[in-house]
């Protein structure tokens, strides 16, 4: 009986909690800014904390890495041995080091974002838990600028966004998460549409249309560019990656491509922070007025678009 | 005196997640430190206070994962009250035990989690590859089992034994 009692007692406790779960969720889910500025202190305070105990813990991490990924890390260390081996071939064919510097230069510069305020910023960690692995840690945060939306890239191109902002580190949501949705431009054909990670593929499957006369010559070529587009979230001409095929899942009514990521977002160590924020930087459409071709021997001014009256109308 | 070491434990465990287990991790998943907390907690707390130290536990982990906060709060109570409730019931303290229902509880706890994640709108959290992440997290958090309850023990417990 007393064992009953107390069963009973503590299912209603439980009850309260799953309420305040609820409630919590709700709260976060609408964005209720003090649940998020409490959430951020937490994890500001215990910053700190995880640096210090990353330093201790990294010699049994690499330890661990050694041996249990010791076939990775050789098939990585061949791969790395293979570029070293052609970056050493360019160098004795240009004969010349300061070349060489310049190359890596241009490699590592974002010729895209010229005219926009970047940061680079450190990868703390990766994902924390086992269903977060399209989520990345950096190192700054509000006080150096960063907001929810901004662009993440690196030289190859656009990385993700700027998820969760706290006072010296951001979490970014990488382009590789199904839920991330980026507005994207075929710089081939000149459409746009919409795209996100399926999978292991990056999928452009809303706002393209099959070519209405069913010219497969109209298609995105396959190996041609995709650019973030001016519509969407980020700056345009962001390089998102090359497109890899092109077909109709219905038959013939839409167009879905498919698309090779620019950038490998398995193991980044620095990115570039695009200092502009969300919608801010999107450019409103222009206006474009048709040109009227007035046939001759009409005076212009005798024209009236529907609906609107003659000035002598009016004056009865 | 429990409430800080309780307090301690929680942020420690969160720590050596946030950092040792982000590179050490067996087949591409790591332990749920905190999922294991919570059963544990459960354990030795019982059915009363448990489920509300779980609760604890997993608003904390709340905080750094990417599902609103309250998901893994209400997993975790919702298990701590099914593993109190077992361990009233039916079993004894042995260690053999306890290492079973740590693994059954941390794998309901992970399935428990991608199911309310799922409800709440994050995408692809509930396919295979959850199933396979939920049973190597119950086999590592069962091995663990020796390491972390002593701990918790140490914690639940007034004073200097």
């Amino acid at each position: 009986m007393a064992l009953a009692r107390r069963i009973g007692r503590s299912r209603h406790r439980l009850i309260l909690l799953v309420l305040t779960a609820v409630s919590l969720l709700t709260l976060d889910l609408n964005g209720f800014g003090p649940l998020g500025t409490a959430q951020g202190f937490v994890r500001d305070v215990l910053h700190p904390v995880t640096e210090v105990a990353g330093v201790v813990a990294s010699p049994f991490s690499d330890a661990w890495n050694g041996v249990f990924n010791y076939d990775g890390l050789e098939a990585e260390n061949q791969e790395l041995d293979a570029r070293i081996m052609e970056l050493e071939a360019d160098e004795i064919r240009n004969q010349a080091d300061r070349q060489a510097i310049e190359r890596l230069l241009l490699a590592s510069d974002l010729p895209y974002v010229q005219n926009l305020e970047t940061k680079v910023a450190a990868v703390v960690r990766g994902a924390v838990g086992n269903f977060d692995s399209d989520v990345i840690t950096i190192d700054l945060g509000h006080r150096d600028g960063l907001e929810p939306g901004m662009a993440v890239v690196t030289g190859a191109g656009l990385v993700g966004r700027v998820d969760r902002v706290d006072a010296t580190t951001s979490t970014v949501q990488l382009i590789s998460d199904s839920n991330l949705i980026v507005g994207v431009r075929l710089v081939a054909t000149d459409e746009v549409g919409l795209g996100n990670a399926v999978g292991d593929t990056f999928e452009i499957n809303q706002g393209l249309d099959w070519p209405e006369d069913g010219d497969l010559g109209k298609l995105p070529p396959v190996g041609s560019g995709v650019v973030t587009s001016s519509f969407s979230r980020y700056p345009a001409e962001i390089p998102v990656g090359w497109v890899t095929s092109a077909s109709s899942p219905d038959g013939g009514l839409s167009l879905e491509v498919r698309v090779e990521l620019a950038n490998s977002v398995d193991d980044l160590g620095f990115v570039s922070v695009i200092l502009s924020s969300g919608l801010d930087q999107v450019p409103l459409p222009e206006i474009v007025v048709p040109d009227t071709i007035v046939p001759p021997g009409i005076d212009p001014d005798d024209i009236f678009i529907d609906g609107e009256t003659p000035e002598s109308d009016d004056g009865g | 005196m429990i409430p800080l070491k309780l307090a301690t434990v929680a942020i420690v465990a969160v720590v050596i997640q946030l950092t040792l287990f982000v590179e050490v991790r067996v087949a591409g998943v790591a332990p749920e430190l905190l999922a294991m907390l919570g059963v544990l907690l459960a354990f030795y707390a019982g059915i009363e206070r448990g489920p509300v130290l779980a609760f604890g536990a997993g608003l904390l982990w709340d905080v750094y994962l990417p599902t609103p906060l309250g998901v893994a709060a209400a997993t975790f109570a919702i298990v701590a009250f099914l593993v109190a409730s077992l361990e009233e019931g039916l079993f004894h303290d042995s260690r053999s035990q306890l290492a079973v229902i740590v693994g059954l509880g941390s794998v309901a706890s992970v399935v428990g989690y991608a199911l309310i994640g799922e409800v709440v709108g994050q995408r692809g959290l509930i396919d295979v590859e959850m199933l396979r992440v939920a049973v190597i997290v119950g086999l590592i958090n069962a091995t663990l089992t020796p390491v972390l309850a002593p701990v918790v023990r140490w914690a639940l417990v007034e004073g200097r034994r």
